[in-house]
């Protein structure tokens, strides 16, 4: 959390579909955080303790894809709220963590901004 | 001894027989000398004719048909006890590939229990199983191409989709945010059939699964109070080409908008049904409400982009539309019978 706002930090190696998800994530009142790859995610979780929820693609360059970051995620930050995206429409079930949300690709905007505010509201509880 | 005794005793009609035969073929004595070969067994295996009468079989050739396993088989075969089936060897020829080989072999059976002769058919699998190999090869090759185009496809897809979401977020014209956020339902309209392909067999999409998750999709999206308004899909066991169904998809779409836009301004509650049936080729597509009903007289709006849509697409899958009044609501109609194609569709000369 930062200033009482919920902190989302969205993993994409696209753009366009980075600055969309920030954009959609500012909307729905969190902070938005990117990064391009799974590098550079680590990093920026290692440097700060607020990030509430990662959202992450699947298909990424670099060491890690969003499966291996997701898994690294909750292993070492297990409060973190995960959720993946991709654009391949079936994953093997059971590649992602417990607890985690898929949404094939293209995803709608609302469905995403829905399941990360229930996985938000889950936290205060 | 000469080899001739051997030779002598058979019927020269099972010698012709075994000779002329189209698979390599082999008639061997109990103790695995060649009574005969096959013409085709000699051409396959480069082997002498003249040479073979006689002679063991593990000195065929140069010695390649010396095979212990091959051997021991034989012996049991020839005391009885087994049958040589589809036993696989490779033969290895000095300067010649290597051939993968199927051998066949049984006793022959010509009523004289006295003396004991093997028949051993031979098929060579080699270029059979390379083929069969680089078949499989090439079927997992273009599984991994379809995945790969799939999944480009999908995130071309999303990127159009988020381009249209953030500048429909960030226009202030209420009448543009509109047109974005149409265009948006579309996008995601095509996005749901090619999900629905990536998991379909042999191009058919199921349109009772498409149906639902497109409703689903643009409830999520336009839908603020499910309590107030619903959209129900009945659909039959249908499925149809490609194609086709992202025209089906893109009328659901432009009706269902249509819609949830015009026919329930103030209704405390209110209904959208989408149902298809097919029965052979004919199909009927209903996409009804139990809104406002039709606007008449001045009221009525142009058609707007949604209705072209509807219109043109409907016109290419050869369909009839009917827009009825349905007390209350509206249902309109896409009705499409095999062999009956709009006129308008195939203008003929005046």
């Amino acid at each position: 959390m930062l200033n009482g706002k919920s902190v989302v930090l969205i993993v994409e190696d696209s753009p366009i579909i980075r600055m969309s998800a920030v954009d959609l994530m500012e909307s729905a009142g969190y902070v938005a955080l990117e990064a391009d790859c799974a590098d550079e995610a680590i990093r920026l979780l290692e440097s700060r303790n607020d990030i509430d929820l990662v959202f992450t693609d699947v298909q990424m360059p670099g060491t890690m894809d969003g499966i291996k970051l997701s898994h690294y995620i909750r292993d070492r930050w297990p409060p973190v709220k995960l959720v993946v995206a991709s654009g391949k429409a079936i994953l093997e079930e059971g590649s992602l963590p417990l607890g985690s949300q898929f949404f094939p690709k293209p995803y709608d905007g609302h469905a995403i901004a829905d399941a990360i505010g229930r996985l938000l509201a889950e936290e205060a509880h | 001894m000469s080899d001739e005794p051997i030779a002598h005793f058979e019927a020269a009609s099972t010698i012709a027989v075994v000779v002329s035969s189209n698979e390599p073929l082999l008639f061997l004595s109990a103790d695995q000398r060649v009574i005969a070969a096959s013409t085709s067994f000699c051409r396959a295996f480069e082997i002498e004719p003249a040479t073979i009468p006689g002679r063991p079989l593990a000195e065929l050739g140069a010695g390649e048909w010396a095979l212990p396993g091959l051997a021991s088989l034989l012996r049991t075969t020839a005391s009885g006890s087994a049958r040589i089936e589809a036993y696989e060897i490779d033969l290895e020829r000095p300067e010649r590939e290597t051939r993968r080989l199927i051998v066949n072999a049984r006793t022959l059976d010509d009523g004289d229990s006295a003396r004991v002769r093997l028949l051993m058919a031979v098929t060579d699998v080699t270029d059979m199983r390379a083929e069969a190999r680089l078949k499989d090869d090439l079927v997992r090759e273009k599984a991994i191409l379809i995945q790969e185009v799939q999944h480009r496809v999908a995130n071309s897809l999303q990127i159009i989709a988020s381009v249209l979401m953030q500048s429909a977020r960030g226009v202030q014209s209420e009448e543009a945010r509109g047109h974005l956020q149409n265009a948006h339902h579309r996008v995601m309209s095509i996005a749901s059939v090619q999900r629905q392909l990536s998991s379909a067999k042999a191009g058919k999409v199921e349109l009772r699964t498409y149906f639902t998750q497109l409703s689903e999709s643009l409830g999520a999206s336009m839908i603020a109070d499910p309590a107030r308004l619903s959209i129900a899909v009945t659909v039959d066991e249908s499925s149809v080409e490609a194609d086709v169904s992202i025209s089906l998809g893109l009328i659901v779409t432009e009706l269902v908008i249509n819609a949830l836009k015009h026919a329930f301004p103030d209704q405390a509650q209110g209904r959208i049904g989408i149902d298809f049936h097919s029965a052979g080729k004919d199909w009927t597509l209903c996409v009804s409400d139990d809104g406002v009903g039709l606007p008449t007289g001045e009221a009525a709006p142009k058609p707007g982009l949604g209705t072209g849509i509807v219109d043109a697409l409907a016109r290419n899958l050869d369909g009839e539309i009917e827009v009825s009044d349905a007390h209350p609501g509206t249902v309109i109609t896409i009705r499409h019978r095999a062999g009956a194609r709009r006129p308008a569709s195939r203008p003929a000369a005046e």
